[in-house]
C-alpha cells in the first residue's frame, strides 16, 4: 500500500503564502515534521512524495525535505520513501543533496519503466535495481545468474540497495517498491 | 565634525574598497555625510552596499548619517527606479530632491533593492524573480531554459546566508545590464548584502583553532566558500555555497564575496579579478556577488 503526500498542498498548508516554491531551511523543516507526522499516522510502509505542482526547490529545502527525512527514519521499521512528478531541476538538486549525505531515493519515471535512482547510487547497484524491478521478487541465487555474478557479489548488492530502502528485504527475498 | 565618505563616479565591486576605505577606522569617529552627487552610475552591489553602510551606522548607534542625492537627474532617476530612495529615507538624512519615479521591476531592474530580514522574505524574492530571471536569462543572454532555476537556486540560497548567518537583516538586488568595459558582454548581477556578523566572527568558534595563525577574515572566506564548512554541526549545512558555485561553473558565472577585510572570487576566465584580495579597508557584514554573462555567439 502507498500512501501519497502532495507537497504542494503539505506547503501551501504550512508557509500560508501563495508561493509555490519549496526554498529555506525553516520551510523545509516544517514540510518534513507534516510528512513524518503523516508517515506516523498511516499504516502505509510506502511514502510517495509528490512533487506535482512545485515550482522551484533549492539545496537546502531538498536537504531539509529529502535528506533529513531519510536520516531521521527509524531503521528498525518496514517503511520507504519514493518520489513522484519531480521535474529535472528538482532531481538535479536532490541527487546533490543525497550525495553529500551518501543516501538514495528512488524517483517514479514515466508508467512502466523502471524508477530513477538519486543520490549516491554506483552502477553495480543500478544494475541489480534494474534485474529486481524487471524480474519481480526475487533472491541473490537469481540475480546473480541473470547478471553472470557470483552469490556472494549479488548478496551484497542486494543487501545495501535494502540498507538504502531501495529494495525490500524479507528472509532472502528482495522485492522492488510498489509503483 | 563629519567625515564625507564620498561615493565613486562608477560605483561598483571595483570601486567599493575605495569608498569603504572612506570611513577610517570602523565605527567612523564622527557623523559621515555620504556624497553621491558626483556619481555617474551605480551596480545593485554599489546601491545595496550604501544601504548596508547606513543601517551598519544605525546599528552602531552612530548619529544618522547625511546623504546628498546624486546630482545628475538621470542617475537619482534611476536609482529611484531600483527602490534605492524608498528604503534610503529610513537610514539617512537625505538632502536633495528625490524623485518620484516609483520602482520598476519590469525592466532590467530584474528585482530592486529589497531588505531580507527573514525566511519569509526569500519566498517572496523567489517568487518574484522567476518570470523577469527567464525574460533576461534565456531571451537575451541566451541561456537554456533550465538556467532560469538554476538561477532562482542561486539567489534563494544568498539570501539565506543573511537569514541563516548575519544576525542582522540585509538587502538584495538584482540587475541586468551592459558590461562593456569588463567584458563587452550582457550580464545579470546578484547582489547580497548585510552588516551583520561577517564570516570569521560566524566560523571562529568551530574553525579558528583549525586554521591557527592564519585565522582571519581570509581564511573565514576559504573556509565557507572553498571548504564547504558552516558554523552549523549539522552535516547537511554549507551546501547553499556549493550548489551555486557549480551553477556558476556550468554558466560561466562569477561569485565573489567580501567580508571584513578580504575578498576572495572564483574568477573565470573572461575576469581578471584576483581570486583573493587581502587588508582591505574594513567593512561591516558580508557582501556577496554574482555574475551571469551572456553566452558567447558560438556557444549559443
Amino acid at each position: 500500500m502507498i500512501q501519497t503526500i502532495q507537497l504542494g498542498r503539505v506547503l501551501r498548508e504550512t508557509v500560508m503564502t501563495p508561493y509555490t516554491d519549496l526554498v529555506t531551511r525553516p520551510t523545509g523543516a516544517a514540510i518534513r515534521g507534516r510528512i513524518q507526522d503523516a508517515m506516523l499516522q498511516s499504516a502505509a510502509a510506502t511514502t510517495l512524495l509528490d512533487f506535482t505542482g512545485i515550482g522551484l526547490l533549492d539545496f537546502s529545502c531538498a536537504d531539509e525535505v529529502v535528506a533529513k527525512l531519510l536520516l531521521d527514519a527509524d531503521p528498525g521499521t518496514d517503511r520507504y520513501v519514493m518520489l513522484g512528478g519531480a521535474r529535472e531541476d528538482h532531481v538535479e538538486a536532490i541527487d546533490h543533496v543525497l550525495n553529500h549525505h551518501a543516501l538514495a531515493v528512488a524517483a517514479l519515471s514515466a508508467p512502466g519503466e523502471p524508477p530513477r535512482l538519486l543520490g549516491r547510487v554506483t552502477p553495480e547497484l543500478r544494475a541489480v535495481f534494474l534485474c529486481v524491478f524487471r524480474l519481480g521478487p526475487g533472491d541473490a541465487l537469481r540475480v546473480a545468474e541473470v547478471l553472470d555474478w557470483t552469490l556472494e557479489r549479488a548478496a551484497d548488492a542486494l543487501q545495501t540497495l535494502a540498507l538504502l530502502r531501495l529494495l525490500r528485504a524479507e528472509g532472502g527475498t528482495y522485492r522492488p517498491l510498489p509503483t | 565634525m563629519t567625515r564625507i565618505a564620498e561615493i565613486p563616479a562608477y560605483f561598483d565591486d571595483k570601486s567599493f574598497d575605495q569608498f569603504a576605505a572612506s570611513f577610517g577606522t570602523w565605527p567612523p569617529d564622527a557623523r559621515v555625510l555620504f556624497d553621491a552627487r558626483g556619481a555617474q552610475w551605480a551596480s545593485p552591489y554599489g546601491l545595496i552596499g550604501l544601504l548596508t553602510a547606513g543601517q551598519a551606522l544605525l546599528e552602531a548607534h552612530a548619529e544618522r548619517p547625511l546623504f546628498t542625492v546624486p546630482a545628475s537627474e538621470d542617475v537619482r532617476r534611476y536609482w529611484a527606479r531600483t527602490g534605492f530612495f524608498r528604503h534610503a529615507v529610513d537610514l539617512f538624512e537625505i538632502h536633495g530632491r528625490v524623485p518620484k519615479t516609483p520602482p520598476d521591476e519590469a525592466s532590467d531592474v530584474l528585482l530592486g533593492v529589497t531588505p531580507v530580514r527573514a525566511s519569509e522574505d526569500v519566498h517572496q524574492v523567489v517568487g518574484k524573480i522567476q518570470e523577469g530571471a527567464s525574460r533576461i536569462l534565456h531571451g537575451e543572454l541566451g541561456l537554456e531554459a533550465k538556467a532560469t532555476m538554476g538561477f532562482a537556486m542561486a539567489l534563494s540560497e544568498a539570501c539565506q546566508n543573511i537569514v541563516e548567518h548575519a544576525g542582522t537583516a540585509g538587502w538584495v538586488a538584482v540587475h541586468a545590464y551592459n558590461w562593456r568595459k569588463r567584458l563587452g558582454r550582457r550580464v545579470v548581477v546578484i547582489a547580497v548584502s548585510d552588516a551583520g556578523l561577517g564570516f570569521r566572527r560566524s566560523l571562529e568558534a568551530t574553525q579558528a583553532r583549525r586554521f591557527g595563525d592564519r585565522w582571519g577574515d581570509a581564511a573565514a572566506l576559504e573556509a565557507a566558500l572553498i571548504q564547504g564548512v558552516s558554523r552549523f554541526r549539522d552535516p547537511g549545512r554549507g551546501q547553499g555555497l556549493a550548489g551555486i558555485k557549480r551553477y556558476l561553473s556550468r554558466w560561466d558565472g562569477k561569485i565573489s564575496i567580501r567580508s571584513g577585510t578580504a575578498r576572495l572570487s572564483i574568477v573565470p576566465r573572461w575576469d581578471d579579478d584576483l581570486p583573493l584580495a587581502e587588508h582591505l579597508a574594513f567593512f561591516p557584514g558580508s557582501q556577496l556577488q554574482v555574475v551571469i554573462p551572456a553566452q558567447e555567439p558560438s556557444t549559443r
